[in-house]
């Protein structure tokens, strides 16, 4: 059997040391191929690598741990096992309530010995009953459905604020010297890049200088839905919902020739009711 | 039990008419039971003790016209001569004496008029004890335009003592909004979790270093305490708590932190209320440089221009969302909120001439800058 090999993303170099050292004691055999300080390099790093064992820190920069889990799993290739994902938060009542409901392994800061070693013992019997690998992906899917309620996504700029924010009716997008007055109604969806979104209606495509993240508090979740992370749909717009052979699903927009890719993540949505 | 429908009539008034207006109908129905006793004591005082001839029923009668009509003349010359003005007490009463005659004779025409006596009989009738009629009006006047008018003086200290007692208790919240902000702070699990998280680490790495890391913690921590209890700090304690709660962020954070404080020799013992610097330079590091990658400084300054204490936090972390707004009090990002609390408490302890704005750090980042007169 090969040695398995791990990644530790975690933003406090203290905390990433710590971990490391407590692992090395608890399971010496165990690789570590990877350490990395922001959700960004954690997905760069997990798709590289591909280890089989991921631990990641929720409140992270770049993306939370939530976000790279999303993320790879819309990214991960279909023929290699996904890995085990163990999540990594300092003291957060809701964060542990969801965690516990979605039954997905978790470790609290500070680490203690004792828990960690639990969640070792865990990982070890997983790993070893290679039966139960090829289902890894559903299950961190069905994971993140508890984990990501609706949209908003815990561990963000918004975590910790409850109140509700002022609904946005008109966005400004900056076009050139002048500003476009957009009514979020005449949108057809949003597709955020690196640093943008991109507002997109029937006549117009206008960037704004947000994210996703920013942005979704702020809009209709009944009306506005996300379908991939990178992608929010109005769905007054959708047209259809395709399915194709290999079970992926694509939205038709009305009035529209863009194709939109709903990524496994958000594919429950589409069921019939 | 009965105050229920007057309740009601009372909230349907006040709905229909302009503040000023209802005020002012509210005042003359409240001096109605004090005119009406007035009137009735006349009544009997004509009856009995001038012993004017007529029955009872009929001296009531005339007194109430006669004070109505007194009441009604008083009220109108005051809006004549001094407006919503205050008078002059003197010249009121000189006023008061005057009118007396006036609504002697008024009153009792509308009283005549009102139950068809003819006229030249109740001239007739009344005239010989006109002059005790007159004298007894006018004294009655002057008691009564004393009456109301402490009544009135009463009413105006009321409100004041009202007035002031509101706003001590919109301090007194505010006061008390801040502590708990602040014991919220303290005990912020998340900041406490990892800091010890930090700690536990060190303690096998790196013990020197551990030992420091829980000396500034010890700073941090009774110094937010002893804060939360006190009305006023000092500029230097503020400074040392931000120091310590700086580095306990910098040994978490490593290298993607760096920061600066400049307080000025003089401006040490300059006192300031505390949770004001506190939760700028929580917001830089929570919303500017803990999410961003390449992590950034932050750097606070004090200075001093004339009569102002300008106190800046500078930041090159991510910036301000792309929908801030300075000048909107509610917005929907979360630190708004926050500066929304501190500048109701800026208002409620130094007044108009203290500010907080936000503005965008170039080439990135943001600045909080926070004014406040020293007096």
């Amino acid at each position: 059997m090969t040695a398995k090999r791990a990644l530790i993303a975690e933003d406090e170099p203290i905390l990433a040391l710590t971990l490391q050292k407590m692992l090395e004691k608890l399971w010496p055999e165990l690789q570590l191929c990877a350490m990395v300080e922001n959700g960004v390099q954690a997905v760069q790093e997990a798709l590289d690598k591909q280890p089989d064992i991921l631990f990641l820190d929720i409140k992270m920069p770049g993306k939370t741990g939530l976000e790279v889990a999303q993320e790879l799993a819309e990214e991960w290739p279909d023929d290699k096992a996904f890995p085990l994902i163990v999540y990594v938060t300092a003291y957060d009542e809701y964060a542990i309530e969801a965690f516990e409901h979605s039954a997905s392994d978790y470790v609290l800061k500070p680490v203690s010995v004792e828990r960690l070693s639990k969640t070792v013992q865990r990982l070890h019997a997983r790993l070893d009953d290679g039966v139960q690998r090829p289902n890894e992906l559903d299950r961190v899917l069905e994971q993140l459905r508890h984990l990501v309620p609706g949209q908003a996504l815990p561990g963000g700029n918004s975590t910790g604020n409850k109140a509700t924010p002022e609904r946005l009716r008109i966005i400004r997008a900056a076009v050139g010297n002048q500003i476009r007055m957009i009514n979020v109604d005449d949108v057809l969806y949003f597709e955020a890049t690196d640093k943008y979104i991109n507002v997109i209606t029937k006549e117009h495509s206008s960037l704004i200088r947000s994210s996703l993240r920013e942005l979704l508090p702020q809009l209709d979740s009944s009306i506005f839905w996300q379908i991939h992370r990178s992608t929010v749909v109005n769905t007054l717009h959708i047209q259809i919902a395709n399915k194709d052979d290999t079970g992926k699903i694509s939205l038709k927009l009305k009035g529209s020739e863009d194709k939109l890719q709903v990524s496994r993540v958000y594919a429950h949505l589409f069921r019939q009711m | 039990m009965n105050n229920k429908p007057l309740r009601q009539l009372q909230a349907y008034l006040q709905s229909k008419l302009k503040p000023a207006h209802y005020q002012s109908l509210a005042g003359i129905i409240g001096d109605m039971p004090r005119l009406l006793a007035i009137n009735l004591a006349c009544g009997f005082a004509v009856t009995f003790v001038l012993r004017g001839g007529g029955t009872l029923f009929q001296n009531v009668l005339f007194s109430m016209f006669i004070g109505f009509s007194a009441y009604s003349l008083i009220k109108l010359f005051k809006r004549l001569f001094w407006g919503a003005g205050t008078p002059n007490t003197i010249a009121f009463y000189l006023m008061c004496v005057m009118v007396a005659p006036l609504a002697l004779i008024v009153g009792m025409f509308i009283a005549a008029l009102a139950f068809n006596y003819p006229l030249p009989d109740i001239s007739k009738f009344k005239w010989s004890y006109m002059g005790s009629f007159v004298t007894l009006t006018c004294i009655v006047s002057l008691i009564a335009a004393w009456s109301f008018w402490s009544r009135s003086k009463m009413a105006e200290l009321q409100a004041s003592a009202e007035a002031e007692k509101a706003k001590n208790a919109a301090i007194e919240k505010q006061a008390m909004q801040a502590q708990l902000q602040m014991l919220q702070a303290q005990i912020e699990p998340h900041m406490l979790f990892n800091t010890l998280a930090n700690l536990q680490g060190l303690i096998a790495l790196d013990p020197p270093r551990a030992q420091h890391m829980l000396a500034q913690l010890i700073v941090y921590l009774r110094n937010t305490l002893s804060s939360s209890r006190a009305e006023k700090t000092t500029l230097k304690q503020e400074f040392t708590l931000m120091q310590a709660y700086l580095e306990l962020l910098a040994i978490r954070m490593g290298k993607r932190l760096q920061y600066t404080l400049d307080l000025p020799d003089d401006l040490q013992q300059t006192p300031i209320a505390p949770m004001l610097l506190q939760p700028l330079v929580e917001n830089a590091i929570k919303h500017g440089l803990e999410p961003k990658m390449e992590g950034g400084s932050i750097h606070v300054v004090a200075e001093k221009q004339g009569s102002q204490l300008h106190l800046k936090v500078i930041d090159t972390g991510l910036g301000l969302p792309f929908n801030y707004d300075d000048n909107k009090n509610v917005s929907s990002a979360a630190n708004n909120i926050g500066n929304a609390n501190i500048r109701e408490r800026l208002q409620a302890l130094y007044g108009p001439l203290a500010s907080l704005s936000l503005q965008a750090n170039q080439p990135e980042g943001a600045i909080a800058h926070l004014s406040i007169p020293i007096n």
